[in-house]
């Protein structure tokens, strides 16, 4: 497995403001990793010095490389999409295939055209002419085509409409995806994407909350909603979250055996935003969790 | 490291985004041309209404001397040039301070920095298109607007009595008019080298408002310099890092209207690059780009 990002102490103060506060990362080639976390959580400073946007204390290595003294061989080798904003308004669509055919030595012309053929935009058109979703497609044709080892994406879809969005994640499993590649993705909807992460971060008030792939997700973690009788002896079992729901009461547990929480009421895994709510929700039992995490 | 592929692609966008810099001098050379096709009337004794650019009054054109009458003409046409020129300055003023600015202000930079391209490549991009394109955009331009101006000229006047002065159309005159324009614009871009890099330095560093923090740190100096020193040196180094090319440069002021030889004109403007000023301000100007760069490296509005 090659390590694509790897970051130990991991540091980034505004003035007085902890943005990040010693964060440790590791991703692997070929994973999708969700960056999830509120507004200033910090994920947004993480994949500024991941792109090396911004200074930083501690060590970071993204492709090997120090994003602060090496970006420029760096974002051969690494794109990102920051939001649906920028591309300049006045960039022709047939511009920007001239614009990023010269200067990316690892773009595919002939790949971003049967893109754009598929969609509604016209090379001759201006991005100022272009709806917000046919901007994210164009966005994404140009980022489809580039062979890139890391493709970072912060909100790619905001502001954009179910069927976009859905489409945008379709495009990027099916015509990008493959096992030599890695994403790095931040969202608000974390229910949009966490069917095709690989491993979800959750970073609150600059720590990491939890870093784990999906797949353990399920043995970890279990959601119980106990048989009336039984909440006082599922709660000696020590929930890291509690909340009521209709009239019922829903626990979430970590480390604990499914089995053996079975016998209390109704087990399932939690999804991903069920845990981001437990995590991040603020709860008293949250002190409980930071440790399992 | 730069890449001079990378580079001349970015020069490209450049014109792609700022059409201005060849629209304007295209519209200029129409008003000069439809002006010289109507304004004016020929007289048969050659004078009042006929007026060629403001500097050929037509008698100094009737006379038998060759040279003199391309030493009026020279000058007649280097006046389109001119015109052309003072308008590029004041374009090119506004470009730079805007070009490192915009890309921030409609959040294009974190397009621009999604791509492989350094500071370096970006800030080079921009300088040559200001001091190297835009300038050969305007005297390309120009170039032509003159053959077209003696055409008009032709097809106005050559059946009429100063037909014969009018019309003595010499490429050779119109090849040195070209020379002495490419090499006074060289001159001048030198010597405004440092005030270019200065506007780029107020552009990568300025939100908003680039205009007022390009002029109003200097004129503040201006004035407490003058409130409580009650001196005025700083205005004084303007004046010289304003004007002082032209005072190198150095024309004599109560020359004919034929102007200097080519010879003559490139003796003058060549002072400007004997003089230590002019490279202690290319110095300056290099210091300027490398913080221009430097700036441009971490800077995010976002």
């Amino acid at each position: 497995m090659t390590t694509i990002i790897e970051a130990r102490g991991l540091t980034k103060n505004y003035g007085d403001t902890a943005a990040l506060r010693g964060i440790d990362l590791n991703v692997q080639a070929g994973r999708i990793v969700g960056l999830i976390g509120p507004n200033g959580s910090g994920k947004t400073t993480a994949i500024k010095s991941i792109l090396g946007l911004t200074g930083f204390d501690g060590e970071l290595k993204v492709l090997g490389k120090d994003p602060r003294t090496e970006r420029n061989e760096l974002m051969n080798e690494v794109c990102f999409i920051a939001d649906v904003a920028v591309l300049p308004r006045w960039l022709k669509v047939s511009q920007a295939l001239n614009l990023v055919g010269g200067i990316h030595p690892r773009f595919d012309r002939k790949r971003a055209e049967d893109f754009l053929a598929r969609t509604d935009i016209r090379l001759d058109r201006s991005v100022r002419q272009l709806s917000k979703g046919m901007v994210t497609q164009l966005h994404l044709a140009l980022i489809l085509a580039i062979d890139a080892r890391l493709l970072v994406l912060d909100e790619p879809t905001l502001g954009l409409d179910l069927l976009f969005r859905r489409s945008f994640y379709d495009n990027l499993l099916n015509d990008y995806f493959d096992k030599e590649r890695t994403i790095l993705v931040t969202t608000h909807q974390v229910e949009e994407i966490e069917n095709i992460l690989t491993d979800v971060i959750f970073l609150q008030h600059g720590q990491v909350k939890l870093d784990a792939a999906m797949e353990t997700l399920g043995e970890r973690f279990t959601q119980l909603v106990p048989s009336p009788g039984n909440i006082e002896a599922a709660r000696a079992l020590k929930p890291f979250y509690e909340r009521e729901v209709f009239g019922r009461v829903a626990m979430l547990f970590d480390g604990r055996d499914g089995a053996e929480l079975a016998r209390f009421g109704e087990t399932r895994a939690p999804s991903v935003a069920d845990l981001f709510v437990a995590i991040m929700g603020g709860s008293p039992a949250v002190a409980g969790a930071k440790e399992a995490a | 490291m730069i890449h001079p592929n990378k580079v001349l692609m970015l020069i490209r966008r450049e014109v792609w985004e700022n059409r201005s810099l060849w629209i304007t001098p295209l519209v200029i050379s129409g008003v000069l041309l439809v002006s010289a096709a109507f304004s004016g009337s020929p007289v048969a004794d050659g004078h009042g209404g006929l007026h060629i650019g403001p500097s050929m009054p037509p008698e100094a054109l009737m006379t038998p001397d060759v040279a003199k009458r391309d030493g009026v003409y020279a000058g007649a046409i280097s006046v389109l040039t001119l015109v052309q020129l003072v308008v590029l300055g004041i374009v090119v003023f506004f470009y730079l301070l805007d070009s490192l600015l915009q890309e921030r202000k409609d959040r294009s930079i974190l397009f621009w920095k999604s791509l492989p391209i350094s500071d370096s490549e970006v800030v080079l991009s921009k300088t040559l298109t200001a001091l190297v394109l835009a300038p050969l955009i305007v005297l390309a331009v120009s170039s032509v607007t003159q053959i077209l101006f003696g055409s008009i000229m032709w097809l106005r006047f050559h059946s009429t009595v100063v037909g014969a002065w009018v019309t003595a159309w010499n490429p050779l005159m119109w090849l040195k008019v070209q020379v002495g324009s490419l090499a006074l614009v060289l001159a001048v871009v030198v010597w405004y080298l440092p005030l270019a890099g200065y506007l780029l330095l107020v552009s990568v560093w300025a939100r908003k408002n680039a205009f007022l923090w390009a002029v109003l740190p200097p004129a503040a100096v201006l004035l407490i310099e003058a409130l409580i020193l009650q001196s005025h040196n700083f205005g004084d180094f303007l004046g010289r890092r304003f004007a002082g090319v032209f005072m190198l440069m150095d024309f004599p002021k109560d020359e004919g209207p034929e102007g200097p030889a080519l010879s003559e004109f490139l003796g003058h403007v060549g002072r400007v690059f004997t003089h230590y000023e002019t490279w202690l301000g290319v110095l300056v100007a290099i210091a300027f780009m490398v913080a221009v760069i430097r700036v441009r490296r971490y800077r995010d509005d976002s």
